[in-house]
């Protein structure tokens, strides 16, 4: 027979328990959601990246991710109390039997047998007992015979999670606005650094060796530190120079592994090479170019005359603008196959990334691009205007960023001879690589129009797309309404703007040539 | 049955209360056709030690109803016709000069007040100050006459009616007075057929006996005993602050108390309307055989407890809005406290 007392007290106790549970479970789900959602900040930021080429801010994703991270510690301890306190709440004798009540559907019954047994309040309840109360304890007994406090009160997950997923939702609507309050364009250095990772991963898959994997690393490495902005240009040049240097031996070890049978296709390269310019190549090197050269000093500078370079050795590369080296250089790569190529699209980003460095820090120039510099290999790429080319003496490698002869008073000086056509400057085609590493030269700045007075009053506007000008102002009438003559009238100001980059006069399609009215004429100045 | 309650276990009284008041529910319907919910009532403000005030027009059996419910229990049953002429004297009782053994002496001639029980018949056509008279007896169960105070013998009952139509040279009850009566119950026409039964009964040849179920001399004491059995029932604290919060709530300006009440009502129920509510579900909670109070017996007992307590203002009159509607709404949004 069970005595009610004591069945209400383990079902007082087990409610509660089960409301410290209900608590403990609100609040978990959104707990470990800003949890791991600020764990998983950095590895969203790379899905962001890879997949749409949006990367997060990083210094405010790391912020953001500590703040879910302090934000699911802090619900989680806020839940933990707050179960303590439905605990101590739930743990009511009356209203446990209130709970039983509206189980057993018993009209308040074992309420009012609680209210006179409490526990906590003996005497009281003692009190308030009539001779009824013998009847209303058989009543009890009779009720929960048979009752099982474990199976009435059941743990029910769903509904707490239920509840809970409500908050979930906010902690994850709020995290993607957040994300994308973070989402920011990738800069250069970010866009170079995540090619290179990318090359590195390929090097990493494709070559076995240990060379490869560590070459990889340093690859990596070195994309780290061009992403990293606290660290000096100087820093990453020489992380971007290690990668370079071990690439170059990579690639050699694979020529000189491969020698045998390239040999030649080596010879016919260097026969093309030696039409160019005055790179002499030798007849066992590889077909990448690698040779031996005089270099002539741009500028007037002196020069040392035996250094490896790209200066010289592009003389191979660029044997594909020449027509006559051209299909030795192809021989050359064809031999070599897929690590070559991939070789040459690392030394060509790591020469993309080494020019992205210096453009981002002008006034700190590498002092490896200082004029005379036999150590300067890398390079960055030519600013418009910039005539570093012509100091940057002999190179080891034509592929780097930076070699591309620049228009400009002395940039044919660096320029491969190639048979003298300017034509042939251009490339056409060459599968040696991008080898004017996407950084185009621009012009000098050459006007193609007159500034207004520059060479006397008068304005040569032939095919100028369009001419802006300032009408004058109407003839003013006297007084008395006769029309008068305005000698004082104001001049235009701004007699015409010109399209930057406007075809040239001859080659442009007659409709280009808009010709200004004959009657505006006279009134530009 | 009727016996000492030290004799007769817990069980066996709440037993009998719920067998008695079952029994006199069907003596009396042998008489009164219909009106179940009414003779309920009489018969639980009898067990309550309450009164009743019934409302309806002439001719529906009000007075056959309480001398059938007096017959039925043994108890002695006295009728007062109030009009504008009644006196106080003539319902209490006055002194009279007799002549006994050769001198004079005022002797104390008893007025139809001294009954079990009493039904006032149109209450409010008497005066103020008879109906005060009456109102003092139900409340103190006794009468004060020359200065001497005559008690009431208990049980004591007064069931007063009130024609709801003829207003004029009427007196209403004040609102002090009604609030004396445990309930006010009304008395609707009878269904057609109920008036077909009403009709064969009383105009045909056979004649339905009540059979009383005490005799005349126990049923005052077997009464009373059934009237502490009530007072025995158990209310657990909660259901007690639910009772305080129906009187809060029903209240103008109380705590809890809903718009409706601030709009309509100029007064709300008085500390009796709480006693009432208690009473009357104890008496529910017995009928149900339970021995404690639930929120069902409070529920059920709110509207009749209290209907002629809420004093409607103008506005509510002019919406005709009853104290009925407005219970109920009071009844619909309290909460029922747990703990």
């Amino acid at each position: 027979m069970a005595n009610p007392v004591e069945t209400i007290g383990s079902a007082s106790a087990r409610i509660a328990r089960l409301a410290a549970i209900r608590v403990v479970l609100c609040a978990i789900a959104p707990a470990l959601t800003a949890i791991a959602l600020g764990l998983l900040l950095e590895p969203i930021g790379e899905v962001t990246w890879e997949q749409y080429g949006y990367s997060l801010a990083p210094e405010r994703a790391d912020r953001l991710s500590l703040a879910l991270v302090g934000a699911g510690v802090v619900v989680l301890l806020i839940g933990l109390v707050m179960a303590l306190r439905a605990y101590r709440r739930a743990h009511d004798f009356v209203a446990a039997a209130a709970e039983l009540d509206e189980r057993l559907e018993c009209n308040q019954e074992i309420m009012t047998l609680a209210t006179l047994v409490d526990p906590s309040s003996p005497d009281a309840g003692r009190a308030r007992r009539t001779p009824l109360f013998p009847v209303l304890w058989r009543r009890a007994i009779a009720l929960f015979g048979g009752m099982d406090i474990r199976q009435e009160f059941k743990l029910e997950v769903g509904e707490p999670l239920k509840r809970s997923s409500i908050l979930v939702g906010v902690v994850a609507l709020a995290m993607v606005l957040a994300t994308l309050g973070l989402v920011r364009a990738p800069t250069p250095e970010n866009r170079e650094a995540a090619k290179l990772r990318a090359i590195a991963e390929e090097i990493a898959k494709t070559g076995g060796s240990d060379d490869d994997k560590a070459l990889a690393d340093t690859i990596r490495e070195a994309a780290d530190a061009l992403e990293n902005p606290k660290l000096p240009a100087e820093e990453k040049m020489k992380r971007l120079e290690d990668a370079m240097r071990q690439a170059n031996r990579a690639a050699e070890k694979r020529n000189n592994s491969e020698s045998g049978k390239n040999q030649a296709a080596g010879k016919s390269s260097a026969q093309g090479g030696k039409g160019s310019g005055k790179s002499s190549g030798q007849g066992n090197s590889s077909g990448t170019g690698s040779g031996q050269g005089k270099s002539e000093s741009g500028s007037g500078q002196a020069m040392s005359g035996n250094n490896a370079g790209s200066g010289k050795g592009g003389g191979g590369n660029n044997s594909g603008k020449n027509p006559n080296g051209n299909s030795s250089a192809k021989n050359s790569q064809n031999n070599q196959g897929k690590p070559d190529e991939q070789n040459i699209k690392l030394q060509d980003e790591l020469a993309k990334a080494e020019a992205q460095v210096e453009t981002a820090n002008p006034q700190n120039p590498s002092p490896d691009s200082k004029p005379g510099d036999d150590k300067s290999q890398g390079g960055g790429a030519n600013k418009p205007g910039d005539k570093s080319d012509e100091n940057s003496g002999s190179r080891l490698d034509p592929n780097k960023a930076g070699n591309i002869p620049k228009a400009g008073a002395n940039g044919d000086r660096n320029m491969p001879s190639a048979g003298g056509n300017p034509q042939n400057n251009r490339d056409m085609g060459s599968n040696l690589g991008d080898t004017h590493l996407g950084e185009m030269p621009t012009s000098t700045n050459a006007q193609r129009f007159l500034k207004p007075g520059e060479k006397g009053t008068k304005v040569d506007i032939k095919d100028a797309r369009y001419v802006m000008f300032r009408l004058p102002g109407a003839p003013s009438s006297g007084s008395g309404g006769k029309t008068v003559l305005d000698t004082d009238r104001p001049t235009a100001t701004t007699a015409y703007v010109n399209a930057p980059l406007a075809p040239t006069s001859d080659d442009a399609p007659p409709d280009e040539r808009q010709l200004v009215p004959p009657r505006y004429r006279d009134m530009i100045h | 049955m009727g016996a000492a309650p030290q004799q007769i276990s817990p069980d066996q009284r709440v037993a009998d209360f719920r067998k008695i008041f079952s029994r006199a529910e069907s003596e009396v319907a042998r008489v009164i056709v219909g009106h179940r919910e009414v003779v309920r009532k009489l018969l639980t403000a009898l067990f309550c030690g309450g009164h009743i005030l019934i409302e309806g027009v002439p001719g529906l059996g009000k007075t056959l109803m309480v001398k059938a419910a007096s017959e039925t229990l043994g108890l002695s049953f006295k009728r007062i016709q109030f009009t504008p002429d009644l006196m106080p004297s003539d319902i209490i009782g006055t002194q009279v000069l007799t002549e006994a053994e050769g001198h004079r002496e005022f002797q104390f001639k008893e007025g139809p007040i001294f009954a079990h029980m009493v039904l006032g018949d149109e209450i409010n056509r008497a005066t103020p100050k008879t109906q005060s008279a009456v109102l003092e007896a139900m409340e103190e169960h006794q009468v004060t006459v020359f200065g001497t105070t005559y008690v009431l013998e208990p049980p004591y009952i007064v069931l007063a009616t009130q024609n709801p139509i003829e207003l004029e040279g009427t007196y209403p009850l004040p609102e002090a007075q009604m609030d004396r009566f445990i309930f006010k119950v009304v008395m609707g026409s009878p269904k057609p057929d109920e008036l077909r039964e009403i009709l064969s009964r009383t105009t045909g040849v056979a004649q339905n006996k009540i059979q009383p179920l005490f005799e005349p001399a126990r049923a005052p004491e077997a009464i009373e005993n059934l009237k502490a059995l009530v007072r025995e029932v158990m209310v657990a604290e909660p259901l007690e602050r639910y009772i305080i919060s129906v009187i809060g709530g029903c209240t103008p300006g109380g705590p809890g108390a809903i718009p409706e009440v601030s709009q309509y009502l100029r007064f709300g129920p008085s500390p009796r309307g709480a006693q009432a509510l208690i009473l009357c579900s104890k008496v529910n909670a017995l009928l149900a055989g339970r021995v404690s109070v639930g929120y069902e017996d409070i529920d059920d007992a709110i509207v009749p407890c209290l209907r002629h307590r809420l004093l409607l203002n103008f506005q509510a009159e002019a919406e005709s809005v009853s104290a009925e509607s407005i219970l109920e709404q009071v009844i619909k949004r309290l909460k029922k406290p747990r703990t």
